[in-house]
């Protein structure tokens, strides 16, 4: 029975591909009557299924029972076998289970969130293409069908984040998040045709394979291993594919919560399971950790400095996969696995909490909020277990993932060790930061009243502290925290202090009464940098978009003045002669006479220009 | 006397002959130029017929012809003139130009 289950968890993606189709149903310009919950529910059950699929067969995976690989023909022409290896796994199924289960409360939690909404079909189907999306990339274990499944999930990204498209800046936002994230899957795109003359496969277990013994030109591999991690840079929005995170934040909360946890997560799950063919190239990995060294400080230096709630958390979302770039960069996979899961249930937790507060104190800045506590005790204790969760506090998830990476960074590169304290440090002041604000204080006007939320958005989220709260004796059970006694107990005690650190001078500054509020960094225009996130909408602007610009202004105007011009111009010459040679009929009959004297004449020296010519007036 | 000199004294005439033609403002005059050119052939033709062919002077006879040609040429170039002149009540060729582009 168990076994079923197993060989058949390729058909999960099946399940929310199902709901998303089904959901059209509901559309409003189809059922005009009704209204478009059922679709909502419809998806609900769908994910539900998928859900409990993925569980058995995660128990019969864990019960012994082998992993299956198998491939699905696709497409085979000439000296091309383009077939969707699948491999089923308890990695991929694990996978599967967060994702579907993220999504499952992420799609209660809509239920609530969208109470006001009649755009639920649509919403639905989007968050279940996502769904479907995600499942089918942890399954096929290919690079060339993980771009297809990227590529895909761009455009649904697209389309979700426009959900609300009578807003101008959502329709700004969804614009600029699909044009970066394609900027970086065109540059994978590069790599996955790139690397097949030097692997002869896109599968990853052959990738693997091949990269223990391949000898290619260091040159050439850098470049390609640039290309590959180009993709997951834009997916996971990585500086300097980072905007489009922030302008994502425009999107309906319960979106986010899958965004900000699993989406941009499927980009590092690419990466880590390319970490064997980049490791060919030191350069790349250079490069990787350097990229995700910039964007884990300039992420939580930025998320310190925001005033709006969800981009606080956006920012962070961008540091933390900073720090699976790093790990992978140092080719510390198991850390870098851990911290996406990690990363993925403390933030979809945060996420939540801050939707729930959001839903009913309409504004989304963080200066206007103040004194919650008291009355919203659940959304405080889920953002609190959600902070805790994700910055290095034992025994919390976060804290093992970052241990584990630490371990290995103290012996090799300890400066890389002391970057990671400070983003922690900093991770957790801006945190503590954003809960002292909203919870701490005195009420404002705008949180006087302020009830706690109805359930449909409670219980996902307490079902997600429960799950956060959890992940420490999960990953216990499954054998994946290291045993006490093995521990650097030196880099344990870094990582502590720093988070204690971070949460107590957050704490401190604005919750205590010592610093006057809206606080002022001694130097404005540090602030407004960080606040305004270091300019880079001005910095797109004023390069890639003004060359682009620039490029196709002249190039239309190239087009339509110089290409249409020489075509026009036959025209116009042709017009032009017919126009002014018609005044040679003059109309007068002696100009006329004089034309053929004239023409006779010509002819007439033509015809005896030999005679003419050599005749001499002078004889000799 | 030679016959170049009478070719040369016949060309001259028909050269002054073209430039009354085309230069002429009244129709009449450009009807006399036209006369002056056939004339300067009727030289041609008795020139070289009193030269190359006294026997059998048949370059006289082309002459006669083109004199009795000419007088009805002349006769009805008077009356297109006369009729254009009726319809328009002038002679001058720079009135003519209603046929034009």
């Amino acid at each position: 029975m168990i076994q079923m289950f197993v060989q058949s968890a390729w058909l999960i993606p099946l399940y929310p591909l199902l709901g998303m189709l089904l959901s059209i149903f509901w559309f409003p310009a189809i059922t005009h009557a009704t209204g478009p919950r059922p679709s909502g529910y419809l998806n609900v059950v769908m994910t539900l299924l998928a859900f409990t699929h993925g569980l058995l067969a995660l128990i019969g995976l864990n019960n012994g029972q082998a992993p299956i690989e198998f491939s699905l023909p696709w497409l085979q022409v000439a000296g091309l076998d383009l077939s969707i290896p699948i491999e089923i796994s308890s990695l991929t199924v694990g996978a599967i289970v967060v994702v579907t289960m993220l999504n499952l409360l992420a799609q209660v939690f809509a239920i609530g969130y969208l109470e006001m909404d009649w755009g639920w079909a649509r919403f639905y189907s989007l968050l279940a293409l996502f769904e479907a999306g995600m499942c089918a990339l942890v399954l096929c274990d290919s690079l060339f069908f993980a771009y297809v499944v990227l590529e895909i999930l761009t455009l649904a990204t697209y389309l979700i984040i426009g959900i609300w498209f009578n807003q101008p800046l959502v329709v700004t936002g969804a614009r600029d998040a699909f044009l970066t994230k394609r900027v970086g899957d065109l540059f994978l795109l590069m790599g996955v045709l790139a690397i097949y003359p030097l692997a002869g496969t896109w599968n990853f277990d052959e990738l693997a394979t091949w990269a223990q013994t391949a000898e290619v030109d260091p040159t050439l591999m850098s470049l390609v291993g640039l290309a590959l991690i180009a993709g997951p840079m834009g997916k996971c929005a990585q500086f300097p594919l980072h905007l489009w995170l922030d302008e994502a934040m425009e999107g309906p909360i319960p979106a986010s919560i899958l965004r900000n946890s699993v989406v941009v997560a499927t980009g590092a799950w690419v990466l880590i399971k390319l970490e064997p063919v980049l490791a060919l190239s030191p350069f790349t990995l250079n490069a990787c950790i350097f990229i995700g060294a910039v964007t884990a400080l300039g992420g939580t230096l930025i998320a310190i400095a925001q005033i709006d709630l969800k981009r606080c958390l956006s920012y962070l979302v961008s540091a933390y996969l900073g720090v699976v770039f790093i790990a992978v960069g140092v080719q510390q996979v198991e850390a870098a696995f851990l911290m996406t899961l990690s990363h993925a249930f403390s933030m979809a937790l945060l996420v939540m909490a801050i939707g729930c507060i959001i839903w009913n104190c309409i504004t989304q800045d963080i200066r206007q909020y103040g004194g919650l506590w008291a009355r919203r005790p659940i959304t405080g204790i889920a953002f609190l277990v959600g902070t805790a969760g994700l910055i290095a506090l034992p025994p919390f998830g976060g804290f093992w993932a970052m241990l584990d990476l630490g371990d290995e960074l103290i012996s090799t590169r300890p400066m890389l060790l002391g970057l990671l304290l400070v983003v922690n440090a900093l991770a957790a002041f801006s945190l503590m930061r954003v809960f002292s604000l909203v919870w701490g204080n005195q009420p404002k006007p705008m949180t006087a009243r302020s009830p706690e939320v109805f359930w449909p958005m409670t219980l996902p989220t307490v079902i997600m502290v429960g799950f956060v709260l959890h992940l420490p004796l999960i990953l216990q059970a499954i054998g994946l925290l290291p045993d006490w006694a093995t521990i650097n107990k030196d880099v344990a005690l870094l990582f502590i202090w720093s988070t204690i650190f971070g949460l107590s001078i957050g704490g401190v500054v604005f919750l205590g009464s010592y610093i006057k509020k809206p606080v002022e960094f001694p130097i404005k225009a540090v602030q407004d940098l960080l606040a305004y996130d270091f300019y880079t909408p001005k910095l797109y602007r004023s390069t890639i978009v003004l060359f682009v610009g620039i490029l196709s202004t002249i190039t239309a105007f190239f087009d339509r003045f110089l290409v249409d011009g020489i075509v026009n111009l036959f025209g116009t010459v042709t017009v032009f002669s017919g126009q002014s040679l018609r005044y040679s009929t003059s109309g007068q009959a002696q100009f006329y006479v004089l034309t053929i004297l004239l023409g006779i004449t010509f002819l007439a020296l033509l015809v005896s220009w030999p005679l003419i010519s050599h005749l001499s007036l002078v004889t000799s | 006397m030679q016959l170049q000199y009478f070719l040369l004294l016949a060309a001259a005439l028909f050269c002054i002959g073209i430039y009354g033609l085309v230069t002429s403002r009244n129709a009449i005059r450009v009807l006399m130029s036209i006369e002056l050119l056939l004339n300067a052939v009727n030289l041609n033709l008795m020139a070289f017929s009193n030269f190359l062919d006294p026997a059998e002077v048949r370059g006289q006879v082309f002459t006669v012809f083109v004199i009795t040609i000419a007088a009805a040429e002349a006769a009805v170039g008077l009356a297109i003139v006369l009729s254009i002149y009726r319809n328009r009540d002038t002679v001058d060729m720079e009135q003519f130009n209603l046929l034009k582009w």
